[in-house]
């Protein structure tokens, strides 16, 4: 009788210390908590969310200064293309809608002005400029040549990190280049009425190719800026 | 006994000192859970109940000269105290006739000309939100229809300048006003196409032209068919902007078995003048049917074994259907009354007439055991010469 009181009474403080254990874990661990007064009150607060973009790791932890690199090419005498991706597994393109765009949205990428060139330090060259022979200056006001092609068609969009949501609804753009006063932005995803009003989407391989006028200087600092844009619709 | 007071003893202080502990913890802390979306945006600070899409975009019909008071709320989720631009630019319309903000560079000349921020700069700490007013003052000789604008909320920050091409992010809310009058609504189907990608998949392209003067959304519907049953459904509902032209990429899987599909395109959109956007009025729909284009693809692998086994099979039972009606051809042609005699056996009388066994008992319809009487009167193949 004594064995069995005491086995039930181990057990009974194997009990004790792990419901506390399990309390005390899920009290410390549930969030940020403050040491404020001396009531037992719990209050939670769910901040309203914010239609947004960004470029995450695959953790959907945000990358402190995300670029595009283009593929390296060499001084040429003749019109040649770079190439890159956008959106990679470690630098996806992301967005979140928490509620907060139930009519739709629209996911766009320009320069940061429509008279935007590729800069370096000596001879610049243009990234929306209808040539229609490559690298050639158009009719735009700069005398650069030089066009950026941005296509979202083949590349692959996901779900984020909600695992109920889907990407019915969720639209990719054409091909498409930029052309000063007529495509000074091109679109990289839509969400239609019905995309889900709680979710979250990434988009790998989006096809960058640019044209470089031929004889441009050799340089390893050409940079331009992009502006990614998410709007309500 | 002693031990049984001990372990009671040990057991009782045990409830008493986690009862201690838990109840430090709860009556010490006044825990406060933060459950936050990150990012940093806005949204509409004063949404109208009869109408669900100004939670998320500012829609107003306002007349010529009248100015309206507004209020957007900013907000920043991250985890940082962050300094965030407000501004209001012109919209502009993106590749595929997709609304899109206009760059705070560029000069404005309609809605975002229109808008009044009572600030232009907010500096937000973590996981807190800001109203700030705004009014939007219609000019006398603003054209009927609809005009829009955005206000975007965009962080000020130092931009980190490195070789490539360098990103920011900035979030638009669509401003949109409606200028009463002689309103449009029409649209009109301008194409379809499906274009072939290399690893099997197809894009689905269809465009739709708005003739009106204010936006319409527009019912997309892509309908796939294969032996003339629904096998796949794209599309959506969404808005074509004034006097331009949509177009949409819809991605379709290689299917698994090869063959010819069809894909009809057709768009519906609520009939009326006096429609908002984002409120349903449950009119009758005007319904656009556009081209069928019908499209052969290749089957997958497996789907190729598949089907190449079952047409094996299929042109192995036409085989046998053929061969057994020319059997039985012949045989109702050729084969003559035998009287069976005595010692003959089916097995005998297969040997002696060179045909199985088998088909003499079937031919015969005689059942197991098989055993021919004497005197009894079969089909047989003609007696050879």
């Amino acid at each position: 009788m004594h064995k069995i009181i005491r086995k039930l009474l181990g057990k009974f403080n194997i009990i004790t210390a792990s419901m506390a254990t399990i309390l005390l874990i899920s009290v410390t661990g549930m969030g940020t908590y403050v040491l404020a007064s001396g009531t037992s009150e719990f209050s939670q607060t769910i901040n309203v969310g914010t239609l947004a973009t960004d470029i995450v790791d695959d953790s959907y932890v945000t990358v402190g200064s995300p670029g595009i690199t283009m593929n390296s090419a060499d001084f040429s005498f003749a019109c040649q293309t770079a190439t890159s991706t956008f959106g990679t597994a470690t630098e996806q393109i992301y967005v979140q809608n928490p509620d907060a765009a139930d009519g739709g949205w629209t996911l766009t990428i320009a320069a940061t002005a429509t008279t935007t060139v590729w800069d370096s330090s000596g001879t610049d060259f243009d990234f929306n400029d209808n040539d229609g022979t490559c690298g050639a200056d158009g009719a735009d006001p700069d005398s650069l040549g030089g066009q950026m092609t941005i296509d979202a068609s083949a590349a692959t969009l996901a779900v984020g990190a909600c695992s109920s949501c889907v990407t019915t609804d969720v639209n990719k753009g054409a091909s498409d280049a930029f052309e000063q006063g007529t495509t000074d932005d091109i679109t990289l995803l839509t969400g239609a009425i019905a995309s889900d009003d709680i979710g979250d989407w990434t988009l790998q391989g989006v096809s960058i190719s640019q044209t470089i006028p031929g004889e441009q200087p050799a340089a390893s600092d050409y940079t331009i800026s992009l502006i990614l844009s998410i709007a309500t619709i | 006994m002693a031990i049984f007071d001990y372990k009671k003893r040990q057991s009782v202080w045990s409830y008493v000192v986690a009862s201690i502990v838990l109840i430090g913890i709860f009556s010490l802390i006044d825990s406060i859970l933060a459950i936050g979306y990150g990012g940093i945006g806005g949204r509409p600070a004063y949404p109208r109940s009869d109408n669900p899409r100004t939670e998320s975009i500012f829609v107003h019909t306002l007349e010529p000269g009248s100015v309206q008071e507004e209020g957007v709320l900013i907000l920043n989720n991250t985890d940082e105290q962050k300094t965030l631009l407000v501004y209001a630019v012109d919209s502009v319309v993106s590749s595929g006739g997709v609304f899109a903000c206009q760059q705070l560079s560029e000069s404005k000349k309609d809605v975002g000309n229109w808008i009044n921020l009572a600030k232009s700069e907010v500096t937000l700490d973590s996981g807190t939100n800001e109203i700030i007013p705004f009014t939007i003052t219609v000019p006398s000789n603003a054209g009927v229809g609809e005009q829009n604008g955005c206000i975007v909320i965009q962080e000020k920050k130092q931009e980190e300048v490195q070789t490539g091409v360098n990103i920011s992010f900035r979030t638009g809310l669509r401003v949109l006003i409606t200028i009463p009058g002689e309103i449009v609504r029409d649209l009109e189907i301008i194409g379809f196409d499906i274009e072939l990608l290399d690893d099997g998949r197809r894009l689905f392209q269809p465009s739709v032209r708005n003739l009106g003067n204010v936006s319409i959304d527009a019912d997309v519907q892509i309908v796939t068919r294969f032996f003339n049953l629904n096998y796949a459904q794209h599309g959506g509902k969404f808005p074509v902007l004034r006097n331009e032209t949509s177009d949409w990429n819809f991605e379709l899987q290689k299917p698994f078995w090869g063959g010819w599909y069809q894909s009809s395109f057709a768009i519906e959109y609520e009939k009326g003048l006096d429609i908002e956007i984002g409120k349903e009025t449950g009119n009758e729909k005007i319904r656009l049917e556009g081209l069928s284009i019908w499209f052969f693809s290749t089957p997958k692998p497996i789907a190729l074994a598949i089907e190449l086994v079952i047409l094996f099979l299929i042109g192995f039972s036409g085989f046998l259907f053929w061969f057994s009606k020319k059997q039985n051809k012949w045989i109702k042609e050729n084969w003559v009354e035998y009287k069976v005699k005595t010692g003959e056996d089916i097995n005998s009388l297969a040997g002696r007439f060179n045909v199985s066994w088998k088909l003499l008992a079937k031919t015969n319809k005689i059942k197991p055991p098989y055993a021919l009487k004497k005197g009894q009167k079969i089909k047989t193949p003609p007696a050879s010469k």
